[in-house]
């Protein structure tokens, strides 16, 4: 088994009476990209700055290559960076001057073909002398991302780093990312509203909700979780299936000849069956199994009520 | 080197960095000169009146640049919501206090420099008449400024942006007290204790009695050495406590 990169232990955090963190442990494996799910407020920024030292936690620890943040601070956060959509950088630098202060700033080797190599890399060599203010957010999301790979790190906490960019840039930035991880066993914390995506890339998911671990496991188990699935299906028989279905007791969404159900899915065969049996003919037919996004939209709704 | 390196591309893409480099010095130099001369015609000692002011001016820009270089770069971090990206690199607050200080050093030799040229041109003013002495004189100035600025920078790291107008305004707290253009003894007696606390107090009195008698008084000199020493390291225990305190509740508030 590959070694712990991040092993979070029993970590809180409490602003006055309000408990943001509760007492969450997870870790991160060499290689492995952890999804840090949540809908807004759930904690994951703040788990995330915690892990960054830029906050301090009410209690737990937090160790990195089985060093204590605390007492390694620097050694360790010289082999950690991170990429977030909520930060900036100076506004009226150029991109390489960025770079070079940052490649100073994590005592990079060879500076200058870092920068060179990571800008080909990202696509924005030809953007070396902009000043940051004029770069559109795409731009500035992959320059971003230029700066928290600028240290070679092996771990890396990357908060939306896909946010703001067009559908053919965010692939070619996944496909890096997963480069990252297969060539040089680079690790993740990764959070993103885009449950595509981070069915895509996670190989494990932490879900948060007001601050507590409520799910941990691979994103295909999470969808399990939602016993539902949709079945969606065009009919001639409109009048024969409305009765059909009252007599299931099942309740549906009609748009003209189109019919909209929702049915648990170890028994969808046996209504399709059932349907056949009645010469109830469909035209055409779609089942959307549950996805990321069904859990997350679930996990969230409970929250809120 | 990284921070000291951030905080040049600051200056040099930023013309209100080179403004407060250069501008603000020569308008001061401009006003309080043409002033000396006023009133030093008007009461018959033109030499020592210019004198007086020139010097109280050029000596409180190092008092001044040394305070503002330190809170500005701490501001600018923010305004750039850059603090979350520095503090969590390896650097350390230590390694930040160490950056802000040698860079703002570097910063006030120019433009005492340059205060001083312009003085010259203007007023044949001639900075060089302290001596040797001139190197203790600046020395002190700039510790009782990197005190305050770092008293002021513990108030801007644990409170943020609201109160960032201290900025500009924190080392002017003590210039009233610090007896720039006038003996301490003018003062009203409450402030004229007030002003043994302040060890730019003691640098402005030694450099008037070096104006008038062409000597200097050591002890006065020592004691302001010996005060900023205190206030120096007081000041950075003040700023990494705020430092510390501020990072319980998070540094990304701050952008």
């Amino acid at each position: 088994m590959s070694q712990k990169v991040l092993e979070v232990k029993n970590l809180t955090k409490k602003f006055g009476k309000f408990t943001a963190v509760n007492n969450i442990s997870f870790e991160i494996r060499e290689g492995e990209i952890l999804g840090l799910l949540g809908p807004n407020g759930a904690g994951k920024t703040t788990t995330i700055h915690m892990l960054l030292d830029v906050m301090d936690p009410t209690s737990g620890t937090i160790s990195y290559f089985g060093k204590n943040l605390k007492e390694k601070r620097s050694e360790i956060l010289k082999q950690v960076n991170f990429s977030s959509a909520y930060i900036s950088l100076p506004w009226l630098f150029t991109v390489e001057e960025v770079l070079r202060v940052y490649a100073n700033l994590y005592e990079v080797p060879h500076k200058e073909y870092r920068i060179k190599r990571l800008l080909s890399e990202f696509e924005i060599e030809h953007l070396r002398k902009k000043t940051i203010h004029m770069l559109s957010a795409g731009e500035m999301a992959r320059l971003l991302l230029t700066k928290a790979f600028i240290n070679y790190p092996r771990i890396i906490l990357l908060d939306e780093p896909t946010a703001s960019l067009d559908p053919d840039i965010a692939v070619k930035i996944r496909e890096f990312l997963r480069r990252q991880q297969k060539e040089y066993k680079v690790s993740m914390l990764f959070t993103s509203h885009n449950m595509a995506e981070v069915e895509e890339m996670c190989d494990n998911i932490v879900f948060l909700n007001n601050g507590k671990i409520i799910a941990k496991d691979k994103p295909e188990n999470l969808s399990k979780q939602i016993p539902e699935s949709e079945v969606e299906f065009i009919t001639k028989h409109i009048e024969e299936t409305k009765k059909f279905l009252n007599s299931q007791q099942i309740s549906f969404v009609q748009n003209r000849n189109t019919f909209r159900i929702n049915i648990k899915t170890k028994e969808i065969s046996r209504f399709l069956t059932l349907m056949a049996s009645q010469n109830l003919e469909y035209e055409d037919i779609s089942i959307n199994k549950p996805n990321l996004e069904d859990y997350f939209l679930k996990m969230s709704e409970r929250r809120n009520l | 080197m990284a921070m000291v390196q951030r905080y040049f591309y600051n200056v040099k893409h930023s013309y209100d960095r080179l403004t407060d480099m250069f501008y603000w010095p020569m308008m001061d130099l401009l006003i309080w000169g043409l002033t000396g001369l006023y009133f030093a015609k008007l009461g018959g000692d033109s030499q020592h009146a210019t004198t007086v002011l020139l010097t109280g001016i050029i000596f409180w820009i190092v008092t001044w640049r040394a305070q503002y270089e330190i809170t500005t770069n701490l501001l600018s971090e923010m305004w750039d919501r850059n603090l979350v990206n520095i503090f969590a690199s390896p650097l350390t607050v230590y390694e930040w206090i160490s950056a802000v200080t040698i860079f703002g050093g570097l910063k006030m030799i120019i433009s005492l420099l340059f205060s001083a040229g312009v003085a010259f041109l203007l007023y044949q003013y001639a900075f060089l008449q302290f001596g040797l002495w001139l190197f203790p004189i600046v020395v002190s100035l700039v510790i009782t400024g990197w005190a305050a600025g770092f008293v002021v920078a513990a108030i801007i790291i644990r409170f943020g942006m609201k109160v960032q107008t201290i900025a500009w305004a924190g080392a002017y707290l003590i210039a009233p007290f610090s007896a720039l253009y006038y003996p301490i003894s003018v003062l009203p007696d409450w402030a004229q204790k007030v002003a043994l606390i302040f060890p730019s107090s003691y640098i402005f009195e030694a450099m008037r009695q070096h104006i008038f008698t062409n000597t200097i008084s050591v002890d006065k000199i020592v004691i302001s050495f010996a005060i900023n020493l205190v206030f120096l390291v007081l000041s950075i225990c003040l700023f990494v406590l705020s430092f510390n305190k501020s990072k319980q509740m998070g540094l990304g508030r701050l952008i």
